[in-house]
């Protein structure tokens, strides 16, 4: 069976291939531009003192090629479409399945093979692509601090391995369940956006109960590589301040998200203030106000050596999805007349 | 013709409809809330442009990702309705019925073209107005409706992008015979097409402007929104230095070296004025390389029409196959 499949897939094979050699030289002919162009940037900030501000100056690599690094968000739900969706809906509509299932090698047999193929291909080349793009984007993470960042974390690590496996998954149940190509195509592009806007836009944050940290309000906190999940300010009983959507007044500190505005504050310290901008003074005393009532900054976020964990239940959960898809496909599969 | 084409495209009509009006519904209850919003920031900073620039952002949540949605919406619909059109006919032997009716193969391909490329239309359009609304206080707040990715998710361009992916799969699906290989060179014809002329083609429709400027007199910002190419300094023997000054140390000459080096790290306006004056002194001169505002539409118009050259050229190349080939 292994040979089947394989005569079945080397033109697709020979595509593949072709199309990961060519993203594999654009990559590693631009990764060592970008990492020789953050070795001197480094170099030049550190002799000119001005590495602090080298997040906001420094552009690493070409839009063109960052723009297609961003772009291999799509290659699982690709995987899914061309690979996974065809693979049983193409036999029905085509007619082949009668033939392939009355050979003397069981359904069974007939579908471990052919799925267990494609979900290794799938995987392969979906660790291939995050592994060139983790290396391509090492000396930006450094930069800018934001690998743990939504878009950021998707398409680097492992992650990208589980998408692609489920992927594939989804396109071969979708196409099991309708029996035709074109339909279980579009399930399956739709089902992959829903599935992977669900997991991160309600879930993803929860993986693990996020830490609050709480610091001065002229102060700050720098978390570092953290996925900070919102900032603000709390009064003493520990809740949250709420602050006006938009102001013009003057505000205190400021450092993580927005500054903390007078109007938000005790009527006495308001007080203080008075009206129009603060002097030194005023200013003092709405910050020792403010500080007497015990209003500090907080920060949520979900820490920077939890990436790899978060990584782990990431995948996790999608190679949990792909194994339920593929048993519904084996039970639907073997259940059904030839 | 146009009865039988109802006929069969009435489950994906209705499907298209249900799921454009799930997302007009959740992009107009975003827009009203992120309007309301950009209004109470407009009223609080009554025109303050550092009170604008210190707001946090106005977009959050599921609905932030519409543009995106608004890119791929071209190609689905030329995998999905494109591809299959004389693919599917040939590969499930359709064809041999369709093709020997009174209605002539012209005719029969003329109306389904036809009406999917007007569905497109229609469909790229109804989003790209959804888009366009709803990015307005978010273009009036960054100003970036001409930079790349906005740009191609707002005014008549993803009318232009849907035709296109339409006839690119017709004709893809009419050369390839076979739906799935048509739906393989529909997704990477349609990103490659688009990458190749957004990155280096859409630069170029109009020759850009150069402003220089005194760099002693503050920084020059092209008004409006403009797509801003490069901003910086370029010195009397040409050398350029991006803004952001990052590169600007070596740059220099030693003189104004040294202000830089006794300047407390960082550019700090107080510390670069002083820098700047010297750099003035020595023939240097800010710049900024733009296309101004007032391009905007023209750029959409060009924009759209080489995308409907392309789907003219695609439906034409996709007649001559579909009339010469013999029924069966």
């Amino acid at each position: 069976m292994s040979w089947v499949t394989w005569r079945q897939y080397r033109a697709q094979a020979a595509i593949a291939a072709a199309l990961l050699a060519a993203f594999t030289a654009l990559i590693l002919v631009t990764g060592v531009q970008v990492a020789s162009q953050w070795h001197s940037a480094l170099t030049a900030c550190t002799a000119a003192h001005s590495c602090g501000n080298l997040a906001n100056t420094l552009f690493l690599g070409s839009h063109a090629v960052g723009f297609l690094v961003i772009l291999t968000l799509g290659v699982p739900a690709v995987l899914g479409i061309l690979l996974g969706a065809p693979l049983l809906a193409h036999e029905f509509e085509a007619g082949t399945s009668q033939y392939a299932w009355t050979q003397s090698v069981t359904r069974r047999r007939w579908l471990v093979a052919k799925t267990g193929w494609l979900l290794l291909a799938a995987a392969a080349i979906g660790g291939i692509v995050s592994a060139l793009v983790t290396w391509w984007s090492g000396p930006d993470n450094a930069l800018q601090a934001d690998a743990f960042k939504p878009g950021r974390f998707d398409i680097m690590g492992i992650v990208p391995v589980g998408y692609a496996v489920f992927a594939v998954a989804l396109g071969i149940t979708a196409g099991a369940l309708l029996r035709r190509t074109i339909p279980a195509i579009a399930v399956t592009l739709a089902g992959f956006i829903a599935v992977r806007m669900v997991v991160f836009f309600w879930l993803r944050s929860h993986f693990m109960a996020a830490v609050t940290s709480y610091f001065p309000i002229n102060g700050g906190f720098n978390a570092g590589s953290a996925w900070q999940l919102s900032a603000g300010y709390v009064g003493a009983n520990g809740q949250p301040l709420s602050l006006p959507q938009s102001t013009s007044g003057p505000v205190l500190g400021g450092v993580n998200g927005n500054g903390l505005p007078v109007t938000a504050l005790p009527g006495q310290c308001q007080a203080a203030v008075g009206n129009g901008p603060f002097t030194p003074a005023t200013y003092h005393a709405a910050l020792s106000c403010a500080q007497a009532h015990g209003i500090r900054g907080y920060v949520t976020y979900q820490p920077a050596s939890r990436y790899w964990a978060f990584q782990g239940i990431e995948t996790g959960i999608f190679v949990l999805l792909a194994a339920a898809l593929l048993a519904i496909t084996f039970a639907v599969v073997l259940r059904r007349d030839a | 013709m146009t009865w039988v084409v109802w006929r069969q495209y009435r489950t994906q009509g209705a499907i298209a409809a249900v799921l454009l009006a799930a997302l007009a519904a959740a992009v107009l209850v975003d827009g009203f809330q992120i309007a309301s919003h950009w209004h109470s920031i407009l009223v609080a900073c009554a025109g303050n442009k550092a009170c604008l620039q210190q707001q946090p952002t106005l977009v959050n949540g599921v609905v932030s990702d519409l543009p995106y949605l608004c890119l791929i919406v071209p190609v689905v619909l030329g995998m999905l309705w494109g591809a299959p059109l004389v693919a599917h006919e040939l590969e499930s032997r359709t064809s041999d019925f369709a093709w020997s009716q009174s209605v002539t193969r012209t005719h029969w391909l003329a109306v389904k073209t036809g009406w999917l490329l007007l569905a497109a239309a229609a469909c790229g359009g109804l989003v790209s107005a959804l888009t366009t609304w709803w990015s307005g206080p978010v273009n009036a707040m960054t100003g970036g409706a001409f930079a790349p990715g906005q740009f191609d998710t707002q005014g008549v361009v993803p009318v232009g992008y849907a035709v296109f992916a339409m006839a690119l799969g017709i004709a893809a699906g009419a050369v390839a015979r076979r739906s799935l290989p048509a739906i393989a060179v529909v997704l990477g014809g349609f990103i490659g097409v688009r990458l190749l002329i957004s990155g280096l083609l859409r630069p170029h429709y109009m020759a850009a402007v150069t402003t220089y400027y005194h760099l002693t007199t503050g920084s020059f910002t092209p008004p409006g929104q403009a797509w801003v190419f490069s901003q910086g300094a370029v010195s009397s023997t040409g050398v350029v230095v991006a803004s952001g000054w990052g590169d600007l140390y070596p740059a220099l000459q030693p003189v104004c070296q040294r202000l830089i080096g006794s300047a407390p790290a960082s550019g700090k306006s107080g510390s670069m004025s002083a820098v700047f004056s010297c750099m003035q002194a020595h023939g240097w001169r800010g710049f900024a390389t733009y296309q101004p505002a007032y391009r905007y539409w023209p750029f959409q118009g060009i924009e759209t029409g080489i995308y409907l050259l392309l789907a003219a050229a695609l439906v034409a190349v996709t007649f001559a196959i579909v009339r010469r080939r013999d029924a069966l």
